[in-house]
């Protein structure tokens, strides 16, 4: 009887839960299936790009480590201005980081609104993402502080429209919102393209200088042939160092153009998931079909190289562990 | 008014590979003093322009951006040669010269 009770109750409570959620994000249940996909592949999206913008910020603590190295080995200062230059742009890069979390952990709360306190909950996480957009500085004039202020509106539109069930506002506000995120991307990434590009080169040009300066132990490239036996390599005939130098000048050329090459890619592939999911949002904010039920495809791209670039700038480097752990606190 | 940034990376990345040969090649450290001197310059020049905007409409940016495109070419050619280093370093000096009077126009 308990069981038949608790069945019925579970039942009644999920029936609301889905009503209360169709009304939020669609105004009523023709595409509530559609609301709930697209919140689903927009907290996808939105933490694909939290990941895109915590690899940036490693490239740029690695690019600080690297500078620092540079004035070891050449005596070239590395000057206060620039250094102060680095962190103010990876102080930024962190805080479109932690907005682009705030805006996933919106969107996975107005896709998994079940309970009272869902709507509470949803609004609350709509209240942070505006708090996250104010702190954000806006750096392109072009882009400039009427859109950064839309987007701070529309944040603001939506923790109020999701507590007052103002459904057709809180889905204008997101369709606003991802919108304006898209944009915000779109005007910045020339920016983030080149600070890849900077990187492969400062860190190619260390190590090659290294290499051909004998800085090098080429011990590490017989571990392969030798581990398997628990030998331990001990390279001594000059013909063999000669011949591995080789393959490893050719093999930091290789990297660095691959560097670049993925940096593009995954910054591309970014904005080809940001634009889907903008133009998903619209079709549900609009109260037209939505039948895609995947996220972006592209944003598995993204993810590979965010969590190649961590594997590839080595995370054994104090400096990369440094950043690894500055963005676990985000 | 990308290639304002794009040129200024051209620069610094111009010279980042080069620097150990550039400083190798001097035979007095007042020489390898320019070359640092000049070093520090473009790096700063490039980074303090990363993220920041310049105005679309400033004559004086278009102008200096067309200057620092034309320079860039000079500079490719001559740390790829690294012929005379009295040369290098006065073509370096010129190039990033244009790159700082471009950098001071960045909206701060």
């Amino acid at each position: 009887m308990t069981k038949n009770w608790l069945s019925l109750h579970r039942a009644r409570r999920s029936a609301i839960s889905a009503a209360v959620f169709c009304v939020v994000i669609t105004g009523g249940c023709k595409t509530g299936d559609d609301a709930k996909a697209a919140a689903t592949q927009l907290a996808a999206t939105a933490k694909c790009l939290s990941d895109y913008y915590s690899a940036l910020a490693t490239i740029l603590t690695e690019t600080d480590s690297l500078n620092s190295v540079e004035q070891v080995m050449y005596g070239i200062p590395y000057d206060p201005a620039t250094q102060a230059q680095i962190a103010d742009i990876s102080a930024e890069i962190k805080k479109r980081a932690a907005l682009s979390k705030d805006l996933s952990d919106l969107a996975e709360s107005l896709a998994s609104l079940t309970g009272s306190s869902a709507a509470t909950d949803a609004s609350a996480s709509a209240a942070k993402l505006g708090t996250a957009l104010a702190s954000v500085k806006s750096i392109k004039p072009d882009m400039g502080s009427a859109e950064q202020t839309a987007m701070k509106a529309a944040a603001g539109l939506i923790a109020t429209a999701i507590q007052e069930h103002k459904e057709r506002e809180a889905a204008r506000g997101m369709d606003q919102l991802t919108k304006g995120l898209l944009d915000f991307f779109v005007k910045e990434e020339p920016d983030y393209q080149s600070i890849g590009n900077q990187y492969a080169v400062l860190s190619s040009s260390l190590a090659l200088s290294l290499l051909q300066n004998g800085q090098t132990d080429p011990a590490g490239f017989f571990k392969a042939a030798l581990d398997p036996y628990g030998l331990v390599p001990q390279i001594t005939d000059p013909k063999l160092k000669a011949g591995i130098e080789k393959l490893a000048e050719k093999q930091i050329a290789d990297k660095a153009e691959a560097l670049k090459t993925s940096q593009k890619q995954a910054a591309g592939d970014m904005e080809k998931s940001l634009r889907q999911m903008s133009e998903r949002v619209d079709l549900v904010a609009n109260e037209k079909p939505m039948e895609l039920r995947s996220a972006p495809l592209s944003i598995a791209n993204v993810e590979k190289w965010a969590a190649e670039f961590q594997s590839a700038a080595g995370l054994n480097t104090p400096a990369a562990s440094k950043s690894k752990d500055t963005t676990k606190d985000q | 008014m990308q290639d304002a940034l794009a040129q200024l990376e051209s620069t610094y990345l111009t010279l980042q590979p080069q620097i150990g040969m550039l400083l190798a090649g001097c035979q007095t450290q007042a020489d390898r003093d320019k070359i640092t001197t000049q070093f520090v310059q473009a790096r700063a020049a490039y980074w303090s322009c990363v993220n920041k905007a310049f105005h679309d409409d400033d004559p004086a940016v278009v102008t200096l951006t067309n200057e620092l495109t034309a320079a860039n070419t000079e500079l490719k050619q001559a740390v790829a040669q690294l012929g005379d280093i009295k040369k290098t370093i006065d073509t370096i000096t010129q190039v990033v010269t244009i790159a700082t009077s471009l950098a001071s126009k960045v909206i701060p």
